[in-house]
């Protein structure tokens, strides 16, 4: 019987004119302006002017054979490499006005940096882990395309900001913003289905009460999955948006989603008010989105590290960001887990306040 | 001896201490068009909504089709369809879609529900605008249309809260045709009204309510006959205000 349910909300929903164009304009307009007023501000964070790094590589490293093309590599993104094949690295550092220094051992590399030299050393991390992630071969080809190599050294995940444009960055944590907003495509449903007595005419039917949250959960999902979609497509097309890694971008988006209207339906059960249910819902995502980094100029900046993991948004905006610019993100796991944690227990207290809401008014 | 459809013994429904519904005792027979007159307060609605399982009982029972409404909801709701005072449609959703959503909650799908919901629009005579938003519907046809949502499911009893308010006269009396071929066709119906003729017109039997108490029940002619005119010329409006009173009553329900 839900399906139908299902199938007619959403059609409501689709039909819903402003709640549509505040879902697919909200993000697009966004975007376009803050990724065009923090563009200069956001340079700083791409790069820097040429500088010099120190390094060591031990005997019977992988890296032997393939230090000249790293080096050459380095040569053409700004960074100089100068072997040091003696001494502590810290000091070497120092007493060479180092902006770095790279040990490669065999089965690593590790990175030290300068604390005089802050954005060259996130520069050199971003560097190094572009190269050794994979992207050793197109830098190689990039310099000379009759380069051959096979060089696969193990990657020491390292903490590091990656570089990123304010397009790019902007135009992703924007929609990730909007994916906990969805609430909003609801609003002219339930607000009919309060107006009308429809709700009333629910219960004297024979929906239990987790298949009346599922009439309004799911319909919800897809218009704002449906919003978000072409929103995303339409920015991509429009200004060249880079999306790392398509498929699991998609997932983390449709989390993201899937959560944030968990958490409106929990909001919006237990207060059994629209008026209420956005207020809340829009502070906490504000809240979300202030720890998480949608209001910054970089979501990595200033922060404490606790009150960034604690926001789900945090997640999902790093591992995309990440996923953007260096195809890969440690953050992919934590998006996924954090945002099914969140769906599952609003979705139960959901269900509950429903059910108790409902004995209440009886 | 026919078929008690729906018994209330000694129900109560009391709001902050004040008895709004005071120890009900009605039976309706299978087969009925049972009347439910009151002046605004007197308890109508709190009492459609005990029967509907909506709001339960302070005390008492009530007994739908033999079982308790409460306690058995999945086995009796599917045989009651409620029409309630609102309308209780989607303006943005075309009629069909409408009656579509509504009948599914009960389990109808496919072909038959289909079927159902082309049935139930020719039932209220909106089949030719079937593709046409509620939105756009006059006054009457949305009336009619909330009604098409509440029958898709065949239900045994049909539980009517005002539908002919703010009407025109042909849609008032299109609709007291079809609950009266409804009522012809098997289905049991209980018709609150706060127009006398209509009730007078369409229920074979009329219980007068105030205060939470039924205060007569009848026949038309029965209820007439209570009041000392009694002749024929009486009207059940005249009979409503001399049980009831000429007081102005100000409750919200």
């Amino acid at each position: 019987m839900i399906r139908y349910l299902i199938k007619n909300n959403f059609k409501l929903m689709l039909r819903n004119t402003w709640g549509v164009v505040i879902m697919l304009l909200g993000p697009i307009l966004v975007i376009v302006v803050l990724s065009s007023a923090f563009e200069e501000l956001m340079k700083s964070y791409e790069g820097v002017d040429t500088f010099t790094v120190g390094y060591r590589l031990e005997n019977g490293s992988s890296m032997y054979d393939d230090m000249d093309v790293l080096k050459e590599a380095g040569d053409e993104t700004g960074i100089i490499f100068r072997e040091y094949p003696e001494g502590e690295p810290q000091d070497i550092i120092v007493n060479n006005e180092l902006a770095g220094f790279v040990e490669f051992t065999r089965e690593e590399y590790v990175v030290y940096k300068s604390a005089d030299y802050e954005i060259e050393g996130i520069t050199l991390e971003y560097f190094l882990s572009r190269v050794m992630s994979g992207g050793l071969n197109a830098a190689l080809m990039k310099i000379n395309p009759n380069t051959e190599t096979d060089v696969e050294l193990p990657v020491k995940k390292l903490e590091f900001m990656p570089a990123v444009n304010a397009v790019d960055y902007y135009g992703i944590i924007y929609i990730v913003y909007f994916c906990w907003c969805g609430m909003i495509c609801a609003t002219g449903v339930l607000s009919n289905e309060k107006k009308y007595g429809i709700e009333q005419k629910f219960r004297v039917s024979a929906l239990s009460d987790f298949q009346m949250y599922l009439s309004r959960f799911v319909p919800i999902v897809l218009t704002v999955a449906a919003g978000m979609g072409a929103a995303t497509g339409i920015t991509v097309l429009l200004y060249d948006i880079h999306w790392g890694s398509p498929l699991l971008s998609a997932v983390i988006v449709f989390m993201m989603i899937v959560a944030g209207t968990a958490l409106g339906m929990m909001v919006y059960n237990i207060s059994d008010n629209l008026v209420i249910t956005i207020i809340v819902l829009f502070t906490v995502v504000w809240f979300m989105g202030f720890f998480g980094g949608s209001f910054e100029t970089y979501m990595f900046s200033t922060m404490p590290d606790i009150t960034k993991q604690l926001s789900p948004i945090y997640h999902g905006n790093r591992a995309l960001v990440e996923l953007s610019c260096m195809g890969e993100s440690k953050y992919v796991s934590s998006a996924v887990l954090y945002s099914l944690a969140v769906t599952i227990v609003c979705s139960g207290i959901a269900v509950l306040a429903g059910s108790i809401r409902k004995r209440g008014k009886a | 001896m026919e078929e008690i459809i729906l018994k209330t013994t000694g129900l109560i429904k009391k709001y902050n201490n004040k008895a709004v519904v005071d120890n009900l005792n009605i039976e309706i027979r299978r087969g009925e068009i049972f009347g439910l007159l009151g002046p605004n307060g007197a308890g109508k609605s709190t009492t459609m909504n005990m029967i509907c399982s909506l709001v339960r009982p302070t005390a008492g029972s009530i007994e739908l089709l033999g079982k308790n409404p409460w306690k058995q909801k999945k086995e009796v709701i599917h045989k009651i369809g409620y029409i309630p005072q609102e309308l209780a449609i989607h303006g943005k959703l075309k009629a069909w879609e409408n009656v579509e959503l509504f009948t599914s909650l009960y389990g109808i799908k496919g072909a038959k529900l289909k079927k159902s919901v082309e049935e139930s629009l020719e039932y209220v005579g909106l089949l030719e605008r079937k593709q046409e938003f509620a939105k756009n519907f006059s006054g009457g046809m949305k009336r009619r249309l909330n009604i098409a949502c509440a029958i898709g499911h065949h239900p045994e009893l049909l539980i009517f809260d005002e539908p002919t308010v703010g009407i025109d006269p042909q849609s008032r009396n299109f609709i007291l045709d079809k609950i009266k071929e409804s009522n012809r066709k098997g289905a049991t119906v209980i018709y609150t009204s706060h127009y006398m003729e209509e009730v007078e017109a369409v229920c074979t039997r009329i219980a007068i309510m105030d205060n939470g108490k039924i205060i007569a029940c009848g026949t038309s002619g029965e209820l007439k006959k209570l009041v000392s005119k009694g002749t024929e010329d009486t009207t059940l409006e005249e009979v409503f205000l001399t049980l009831t009173g000429k007081k102005l009553r100000d409750y919200a329900e």
